[in-house]
């Protein structure tokens, strides 16, 4: 594959390319469609997308999600000598930050710490027995008693330094041993410094504008573990906020109107375009500038249709690709080379996309759309890295010198910076070999067969988060890094691997695939498929040391469309039946079951998810009612969105809709996956019962979080926000 | 195997039937008025058909436009009868190659034919096949000639009870016969041509908004068993995609016409059953447009105007109309779930232009009348002089049970360079915006 995409087999055809360039000729035809110059034709659109989301996983009622305002400026001119401008413009402005501030604004998320509630399900068992001293204002340890605990009161230094002392572990000190080396942070509640000299204090910052990981699509009382996230715009907190590749560390006003940006995304496209004609008779087309390349014959799903990044934030992925791919600078030139005495048309084009990379926008957490809730997790990691932050349901509540019991219970606990979390996101920058590159070849048989071949080396635009294990990071039982000195526990030596820290990186892909449509006269149907198999990506993989493994993946689509004639519908026109299958199989797929569930990769090894859009036309197609439904088969989550679309002049059009989502009731089950809490990184401290060796591995103690995103998938993770919409689109 | 032998004799028999054509018929096809015009009792230039004097006219309209006038819906303008010219290098096909092809055992299988007109003998309804010679005619026929543009196009939807134009919608369609080209270079063909096809058409959307830059393109095979290829490049999706056949017989973007509909009728002969009905001289569309009353209201940079419309609803070119000759044909899909039943065709007997199409559902109720106002190229833009193309200006398709109807106002140009053969490539498509 990579022989097909490399320059050494793509040079001597951009040599031919330049070549026949070298003999172009008047663009004959194409002059005389586009006069030497004429005046700039511009269109202007006004939209308004109003959308209402109804309750969340928390019961709570999110009210409007979306007012959004787009004011977009269509602009084309002929230059002369055959060349075009084609630019689109658009400026937002989302009103919902300023009237639902209480949930994406700047008051979001929680009034305090109390209002943040980590699970902590061996609180009611230490309670039982009295671990930590008695239950009365008076003892600040009491605070972990509770089956959950708020943000910030998890277990920390001197819980933990009892425990390591009573293991017979390695003296490292403590309250009554000396200053303590372990570096957990004890919860602002004990008072400190009064209560544990010595000792380090949480310093997670307020308690305010933040939510629970996950909770807006699954109860967080499950066991799991979750840790709490900052939701509020950057400006007004930023915590988490860093650059997550276009997305991350926005301020209420790029969000508001996200467009405006140093990246300049106000111009959607700013393009010139020439047909040159070659001397043999052939065509060379050229378009360079900002613009969108689109491969593939399917709708909604991406299988070739990955040169540009996409913004899912706009509206998830219920949007028109058109309006969410992130157009890039791209160079593109098409070969023309027409029919041949075998061939009806050939088409070879190259496209060298030289823009700085950009990775999709999963969306800031605290705005309407995070798909897969992937923005909350990385803003929570990041957040965990830079100050640290209690996580649920994390130390297990066993005897001092006990290995932790996979199905016990375990307590709510304070990490403290540069220990768990997301240190560095590496985001690629602008060099040549950075820069990605597709070759297409398309043609249509003299039977009318039409296809396409593609090749595509490109940089991943979903990240990748390895495990930086010991590189940096702090062991909180010993302060050192990894199992190095000071340690010196049975452990010594040891590598650290399998420590949930991780850096976000986004690795090149390649790509290989094709594409087919043809018709089927017997069903009266065409017939799109569409497929590609790609080397380079990366998948969560707790069964590796660095918690990721590179996997070869093959995605396909097969599409029908027939028209059927509904009587009671239309009964002189037809209703449009577009149905397709999505599968993905990812090669080298490990899963196995361990002591506490399934570890491995979360990802599905086959993946199949079926569409079915069903749109009527009437009043001569100026109303427009239609549905699109999808059922994620794996997930068993499944969408519904109606919609009825009017056009009441040819400047103005309606639409009206909603999106309605559900799950099986067993999906939570099939969702949950390994988190690590029980992969061991620093034995003897994190060991487990079944196997209680030094060296580091899952034992498979799962949870929805952070891994069960990926199980459930871009429909199951959004299966709370059902909501309705209204739009407007006006041209000027 | 009985059937089979007897299958060939009868085209063997046809087959003689066709080698006999004269000179004087390949003639007589193309100037069917050499001894004279057609004339009806008191009809003449300048008279109006109306609700009130349609009774004496019947004879000379086919049904439906005969009750759109008894309806008051419009009034029909008569103007002189005159010749509309063929182009010079087809009507020379016609004479090298008359009495060459054949009819195949099967409707939609032909062979022997070259070039010009397959079939100019005159028919006979007699002849069970008549029907389907005259389709060949019309499919083999000039239409737009080698290439042309409607460069641009303007369509309306309106209401006819209200008037109220509910569209609009501007396009540019492209013409190219891929075979047969017979007066501009490449002649015969456009090469190479792999797949054999006969005819492409080409359509591009620039209005309105939310359909700008859809494009259709049909590939037409001269192998007329085999389906046409049709794609449509929604501009909302910048994709291509393949339309399924039932799509072809749709309504086109809302429009009371189909993809079938265009030009007349767009789909092959072999889809249909064609059953001629006999010739008769009727009123037809046929005018000089420069001579007509024409509107301003696109502001077409060049100063050009187009046909303006009116009567009920706007829904009736404001154009006059001569009596002609015409072949009648019954043409009935056989697809059962065909949303048409029957359409009753007339096709002009000296240009083969179907001008005046009666639409019935497959009730057997009336529903549409189609008609193709036909100009005259000596008497348009400068470009169409001389051409011997006659030009389609103007249409209206008219649901008469929807009381619903669909104009179209032509700027057509017979310029080779505005439909060039790259433009009829799928990958055309996808360069755009």
């Amino acid at each position: 594959m990579r022989k097909l995409v490399n320059r050494g087999s793509l040079r001597p055809r951009v040599i031919a390319t330049m070549v026949a360039l070298q003999g172009v000729s008047a663009a004959a035809w194409a002059q005389a469609q586009e006069p030497a110059a004429d005046p700039w034709k511009v269109d202007i659109y006004y939209e308004n997308d109003t959308r209402f989301r109804g309750k969340d996983a928390t019961g709570k009622r999110v009210g409007l999600s979306k007012l959004r305002n787009t004011l977009q400026m269509d602009a084309d001119k002929k230059l002369g000598d055959g060349w075009a401008f084609h630019g689109i413009f658009r400026g937002t402005y989302d009103g919902v930050y300023q009237l639902n501030k209480d949930e994406f604004g700047k008051n979001a998320g929680s009034k305090s710490a109390a209002d943040v509630q980590i699970q902590n399900t061996a609180g009611p068992a230490a309670l039982g027995v009295g671990l930590l001293g008695p239950n009365v204002p008076g003892n600040p340890l009491s605070v972990h008693y509770g089956s959950t605990v708020p943000f910030g009161s998890g277990v920390g230094f001197t819980v933990v330094d009892v425990v390591e002392a009573g293991a017979g572990l390695p003296n490292l000190g403590g309250p009554g041993g000396g200053p303590g080396i372990n570096k957990f942070l004890d919860p602002v509640a004990y008072g400190n410094p009064t209560a544990f000299p010595g000792t380090t204090a949480a310093g997670y910052g307020s308690g305010a504008g933040l939510r629970v990981l996950g909770d807006r699509w699954h109860s967080t009382t499950t066991g799991g573990v979750a840790f709490a996230v900052p939701v509020r715009p950057c400006d007004e907190d930023n915590r988490g906020c860093t650059d997550f590749g276009g997305y991350g560390d926005k301020d209420q006003r790029e969000l508001e109107s996200p467009e405006f940006n140093k990246r300049l995304d106000f111009i959607r496209e700013a393009y010139v375009r020439k047909t040159f004609n070659l001397a043999d008779g052939s065509d060379l087309f050229v378009k360079v500038g900002r613009q969108q390349v689109v491969w593939g014959r399917t709708d909604l799903f991406r299988v070739l249709d990955v040169i540009n990044p996409v913004d899912y934030s706009r509206n998830n992925i219920y949007d028109e690709l058109q309006d969410i791919r992130i157009p890039m600078w791209i160079a593109q030139t098409e070969w023309r080379m027409g029919g041949s005495e075998s061939m009806q048309d050939r088409n070879l084009s190259l496209v060298w996309n030289f823009d700085k990379f950009r990775a999709n926008n999963l969306g800031q957490c605290g705005t309407s759309n995070v798909i897969l809730d992937a923005g909350c997790l990385f803003r929570g990691l990041k957040n965990l890295w830079d100050n640290g932050g209690t996580v649920s349901n994390f130390a297990p509540f066993v005897p001092p010198g006990t290995p932790g019991d996979v199905n016990g219970v375990f307590f709510a606990t304070n990490f403290g910076p540069n220990q768990i979390g997301l240190r560095t996101v590496h985001l690629p920058e602008w060099k040549l070999k950075n820069t990605q590159l597709g070759m297409k070849y398309e043609g249509v048989t003299k039977d009318g067969l039409s296809f396409s071949l593609n090749a595509l080396t490109y940089i991943s635009q979903l990240p990748s988060l390895r495990a930086v294990n010991e590189s940096g990071t702090v062991n909180p039982f010993t302060g050192g890094n990894g199992n190095k000195s000071p340690f010196s526990g049975p452990a010594q030596g040891i590598p650290t691997t399998h420590l949930i820290a991780f850096d976000m990186h986004f690795p090149r892909v390649n790509l290989i695939g094709g594409s087919m449509d043809f018709q089927v006269p017997k069903l009266d149907a065409a017939i799109r498929l569409e497929g590609a198999f790609t080397d380079g990506e990366e998948f969560a993989n707790t069964l590796k040391p660095e918690l990721y493994s590179k996997n070869n993946v093959f995605r396909s689509v097969i599409g029908v469309d027939r028209p059927v004639f509904i009587p009671f519908i239309n009964p002189n026109r037809t209703t449009l039946f577009s149905a397709q299958l999505f599968w993905q199989h990812i090669f080298q797929h490990e899963e196995e079951q361990r002591a506490g569930g399934l570890a491995g990769m979360p990802d599905w090894k086959n993946t199949f998810i079926g569409t079915l859009l069903v749109k009527a036309f009437l009043m001569n197609d100026r109303l427009s009612p239609q549905i699109i439904m999808a059922r994620d088969f794996n997930a068993k989550a499944w969408v519904a969105s109606p919609q009825v679309e009017w056009s009441l002049t040819d400047s103005l059009k309606f639409a009206v809709g909603g999106n309605v989502k559900g799950k099986s009731d067993s999906s939570d089950s099939r969702w949950k996956w390994d988190d690590c809490r029980s992969c061991n990184p620093y034995a003897p401290y994190t060991a487990f019962a079944d196997n209680p060796t030094l060296n580091p591995g899952s034992h498979g103690l799962s949870g929805l979080e952070p891994l069960g995103r990926f199980r459930a998938g871009p429909i199951g993770a959004a299966w709370k926000e059902n909501e309705v919409y209204f739009t407007m689109r006006y041209k000027f | 195997m009985k059937k089979s032998l007897f299958a060939a004799l009868l085209a063997t028999c046809f087959a003689g039937a066709a080698g006999a054509v004269t000179e004087a018929e390949v003639d007589a096809s193309f100037l069917p008025y050499k001894n004279g015009f057609p004339a009806f009792p008191g009809l003449q230039a300048g008279l109006v058909i109306n609700k009130d004097n349609v009774e004496k006219f019947k004879d000379i309209l086919d049904y439906a436009n005969y009750l759109t006038v008894k309806n008051g819906w419009r009034e029909i303008k008569v103007g002189p009868t005159f010749d509309f010219p063929n182009p010079k290098g087809y009507v020379e096909e016609t004479k090298k190659n008359a009495g060459k092809t054949k009819l195949g055992t099967k409707i939609g299988e032909i062979s022997g034919f070259t070039g010009g007109r397959p079939f100019p003998e005159e028919p006979s309804v007699s002849d069970p096949r008549a029907g389907e010679k005259l389709a060949w005619n019309f499919k083999y026929g000039i239409n737009w000639g080698d290439n042309a543009a409607v460069y641009p196009f303007y369509w309306k939807y309106r209401n006819m009870t209200t008037g109220q134009v509910e569209r609009t919608l501007k396009f540019n369609f492209h013409f190219l016969n891929f075979k047969y080209r017979t007066d501009h270079p490449p002649i015969p063909g456009v090469t190479p041509n792999a797949s054999n096809l006969y005819r492409g058409i080409y359509v591009n959307t620039l209005e309105p908004q939310d359909l700008k830059n859809t494009q259709l393109l049909i590939q037409k095979y001269d192998d007329d068993t085999k389906l046409d290829d049709a794609y449509l490049y929604l501009g909302f999706q910048r994709r291509v995609r393949r339309l399924a056949t039932g799509q072809v017989t749709d309504s086109f973007l809302g429009a009371d016409l189909m993809i079938e509909d265009f030009e007349g009728y767009e789909s092959r002969v072999s889809d249909m059953k064609w059953t001629f009905k006999g010739a008769k001289n009727i009123l037809m569309p046929y005018y000089k447009h420069n001579e007509m009353k024409l509107t301003d209201e696109f502001k077409d940079p060049s100063g050009y105007k187009f046909i303006d419309f009116g009567g009920q609803g706007g829904c009736f070119a404001d154009i006059t109309w001569q009596l002609r000759k015409v072949y009648e044909v019954d043409v009935e899909p056989l697809n059962p779930n065909h949303p048409v039943g029957k359409r009753v065709m007339h096709f002009d007997a000296q240009i083969f232009g179907a001008s005046r199409t009666v639409i019935y559902d497959r009730k057997g109720e009336l529903w549409k009348s189609f008609t193709i106002g036909k100009a005259h190229p000596d008497h348009h833009l400068p470009i169409n002089k001389g051409t011997g193309i006659g030009l389609d200006d103007s249409f209206e398709v008219v649901d008469v049970q929807a009381k619903h109807c669909t104009t179209g106002q032509f700027k057509g140009q017979i310029d080779p360079k505005l439909s060039p053969p790259n433009l009829f490539q799928v990958q055309n498509m996808r360069g755009g915006d």
